[in-house]
């Protein structure tokens, strides 16, 4: 009996080779084409193509290093599946104090701007960061609590940025006003999303959610009249401090930022209050969020997700309820699209492709799915990470994929698998205890 | 309500899969206050049965009437999710609870409904009225109700998922029983219960009879149970109701005892050629 299980527990190096040397077939199999073959201009702007075996050898090696070394392991993360990895450990020590994180967190991003080493590259980036931020949140509705695998979100964000865009081209409303249109025009598309979908599970709800991402996209490029097309729309006004522009000088007759408060004029201004602006709009879809899970809609998406039969059989809606995870989803897109759009002046079909999707997906989906915390750490890695190393900016896809598959390895749930309940029956009978 | 009027009546229900006569023209009552019991063969048709009243299934054929307050509902006009608001609540054969929310969250979903109502579709919700809370006090009320008649009481914060199988079968009892539900529809609430457990189970449907008086649907292969507790069997056999009555006139009934021997002897083969 104790030899059998030895057996079970020993590397099996025949099958390990076995299986890495397929995976080094398949590997060079797609290497070939995709990385086997370079083109050098060849003067005159004439491309050749070039040949890389060098370049194939070491992405096959890796993959039957990589895969052997999976194998090899396999009984051994097996055996430990029982017993806690040192970041279920890490996890579980820190889980108390993780408000005091989110605090430290919170108040890091609030004085962030006023930091002796805060210029405006870190501004961008932060900028950058707190918009993925809030994508993953509004996103984590959906996929997190509600479990509708959606691949085409990019496309909310698109509707929320184009209709604060032309919202201010033709009926020159402000940013503010158009920014609750803009959330419920995304939410609107959402609901239209959500029907044709209401049938569909997993990958098949993927896939068409997918197609609509790139319909959405599609559309933007050739609906040339309205949307310009490929060459986007410029001069999309900037928003202003609660009515103050910030400009250089004062409109006539009127007060900019800089006059009312009687500072001097610093072009960095606007970029710090476009800074607090995310800040805040991603703050407010976390706190929607955290208080939703509460309420019966949370509680019914998170059940939908978990199990739907059963959920008909208690009386809830499925399909109000789903629509509501989309609609409720969307309209934070849109919001995070309107902020895009005033932020970059400037867009166009090129800044909502499917890679934006899928960079939002895996936010989340690495994150650990509903898990709001986990949305931040991923999104510092996925967004932060690349900027920092831009000297490698060649191999961020290559990062990007090695980090997938790790993660789906050894923590298949996502960096933060916990999931706190949304009631306690301790916490309501010490509350009934008390006088 | 009268006499002549049971809270449950199914009349000539017949349920086509292609040529598969999974149910055929058949046709129950069901009362307040009473366990009813559906038994049969593996394969009868039992489960679909419940899967028609539960509108799960939109029957071929037949006629499903629920006698509520507010007068009789045809169930086989109505929507799945419908019905269980109108009362007509069920466990599953494989159990489906949600075993990634904790007991108490899986108690609570179960009275969605009101609570949605209470939460004005979760605006009064969003920003903490005093009428949201009261009635979130009512619902974790409910279920620490439901709880300690399952015997659960200590288990409130950990997940579904983790409790052991007999605590999983009671828990699914206790979610249906807090839908405040007219007629409750159990498939095989005892499969994989050891005999303690199943006593347990009696004790419990009793209750449920006796303290709620609502009608039960009892769908059971373990006879212990089925002959100690109903107060009405129906036999199916391939579709078709084969006898009907108290716990004593089915078990002496001769279509019962072949449909029966039938499949023991069949079972009995099997264990010798295995
Ligand atoms: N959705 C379905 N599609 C096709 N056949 C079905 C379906 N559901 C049940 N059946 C068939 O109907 C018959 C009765 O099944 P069921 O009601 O599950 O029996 P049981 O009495 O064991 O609960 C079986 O032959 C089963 O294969
Ligand atoms: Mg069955």
């Amino acid at each position: 009996m104790a030899a059998r299980l030895d057996r079970a527990r020993a590397p099996d190096l025949p099958g390990a080779a076995k299986e890495a040397f397929l995976a080094a077939i398949v590997a060079f199999v797609l290497a070939l084409p995709i990385i086997g073959l370079g083109t050098y201009d060849r003067g005159g702007g004439r491309l050749a193509v070039e040949p890389r075996w060098d370049w194939v050898a070491i992405g096959v090696a890796a993959v039957f290093g990589g895969r052997l070394l999976m194998a090899l392991t396999r009984p051994a993360r097996r055996a430990a599946g029982g017993r806690r990895s040192w970041v279920d450990r890490a996890g579980r020590a820190l889980r108390p104090i993780q408000p005091y994180i989110a605090l430290a967190g919170l108040l890091f991003a609030f004085v962030l701007p006023f930091m002796p080493f805060s210029n405006r590259y870190v501004m961008d980036i932060g900028t950058q960061l707190l918009i993925y931020v809030m994508l993953g949140w509004g996103l984590n509705i959906v996929v997190g609590l509600a479990g509708l695998l959606d691949l085409g979100y990019v496309a909310f964000y698109a509707v929320g940025a184009y209709s604060y865009a032309l919202a201010a081209q033709y009926l020159e409303l402000s940013f503010w006003v158009a920014l609750p249109i803009a959330g419920a025009l995304a939410a609107v598309f959402g609901v239209l999303l959500g029907f044709p979908v209401l049938r569909l599970r997993g990958d098949y709800l993927a896939i068409v959610t997918l197609g609509f991402g790139e319909m959405i996209r599609i559309v933007l490029v050739n609906w040339y009249p309205v949307t310009n097309g490929p060459d986007g729309l410029s001069g999309i006004p900037r928003p202003s401090f609660f009515g103050l522009p910030f400009a250089a000088s004062a409109p006539e007759g009127g007060n900019s930022f800089h006059t009312f408060f009687g500072l001097p004029y610093v072009p960095e201004h606007r970029v710090i209050f476009l800074y607090f602006l995310i800040l805040v709009l991603a703050l407010i879809t976390n706190l929607f969020t955290l208080r939703i899970r509460r309420l019966p809609v949370g509680r019914a998406w998170e059940a939908l997700r978990e199990d739907e039969i059963a959920c008909r059989s208690l009386g809830i809606n499925p399909t109000t309820t789903k629509l509501s995870a989309f609609a409720i989803g969307a309209a934070f897109a849109g919001f995070a699209g309107s902020f895009f759009a005033t932020r970059q002046g400037f867009i166009s079909p090129e800044s909502f492709t499917f890679i934006e999707s899928a960079t939002i997906l895996a936010i989340v989906v690495l994150g650990g799915m509903g898990s709001q915390m986990g949305v931040v750490i991923a999104a510092v890695v996925l967004v932060v990470l690349p900027e920092l190393i831009r000297e490698f900016a060649e191999f961020r896809m290559l990062v990007f994929g090695g980090a997938m598959v790790l993660i789906m390895i050894w923590r298949p749930h996502g960096l933060i698998a916990f999931r706190e309940p949304t009631v306690h029956l301790a916490a309501w009978r010490r509350a009934r205890a008390k006088p | 309500m009268t006499e002549a009027m049971p809270l449950l009546a199914v009349e000539r229900l017949t349920m086509r899969f292609g040529g598969l006569v999974a149910v055929g023209e058949l046709s129950f009552t069901a009362d307040s206050a009473a366990i009813t019991a559906i038994i049969g063969p593996n394969g009868a048709g039992k489960t679909t049965v419940f899967n028609c009243l539960t509108g799960f299934y939109k029957p071929t054929a037949g006629r499903m009437t629920l006698n509520t307050a507010a007068g009789p509902r045809y169930l086989e006009r109505i929507d799945g999710f419908r019905i269980a608001r109108l009362g007509v609540a069920r466990t599953f054969q494989n159990i489906r609870l949600f075993p990634r929310m904790s007991v108490l969250e899986n108690l609570i979903v179960a009275q969605h409904n009101g609570l949605m109502r209470a939460s004005l579709f979760s605006v009064a919700g969003l920003f903490g009225l005093p009428r949201y809370r009261r009635a979130e006090r009512a619902a974790v009320a409910l279920a620490e109700h439901w709880l300690e008649r399952v015997g659960l009481a200590e288990q409130g914060d950990i997940d579904a998922g983790a409790l052991p199988y007999g605590a999983q079968r009671r828990l699914e009892v206790a979610r249906a029983m807090c839908t405040r539900p007219i007629v409750l529809c159990l498939d095989e609430p005892a499969a994989g219960l050891n005999p303690r457990e199943s006593a347990e189970l009696s004790e419990l449907l009793l209750g449920i009879r006796d303290g709620e008086r609502i009608g039960v649907l009892l769908i059971e292969h373990d006879m212990s149970v089925v002959m100690g507790i109903s107060d009405h069997v129906v036999v199916l056999d391939y579709g078709r109701k084969i006898a009907d009555g108290t716990a004593t006139a089915v078990r002496n009934d001769p279509n019962v005892v072949r449909a029966y021997l039938g499949e023991d002897e069949i079972s009995s083969l099997a264990e010798v050629a295995g």
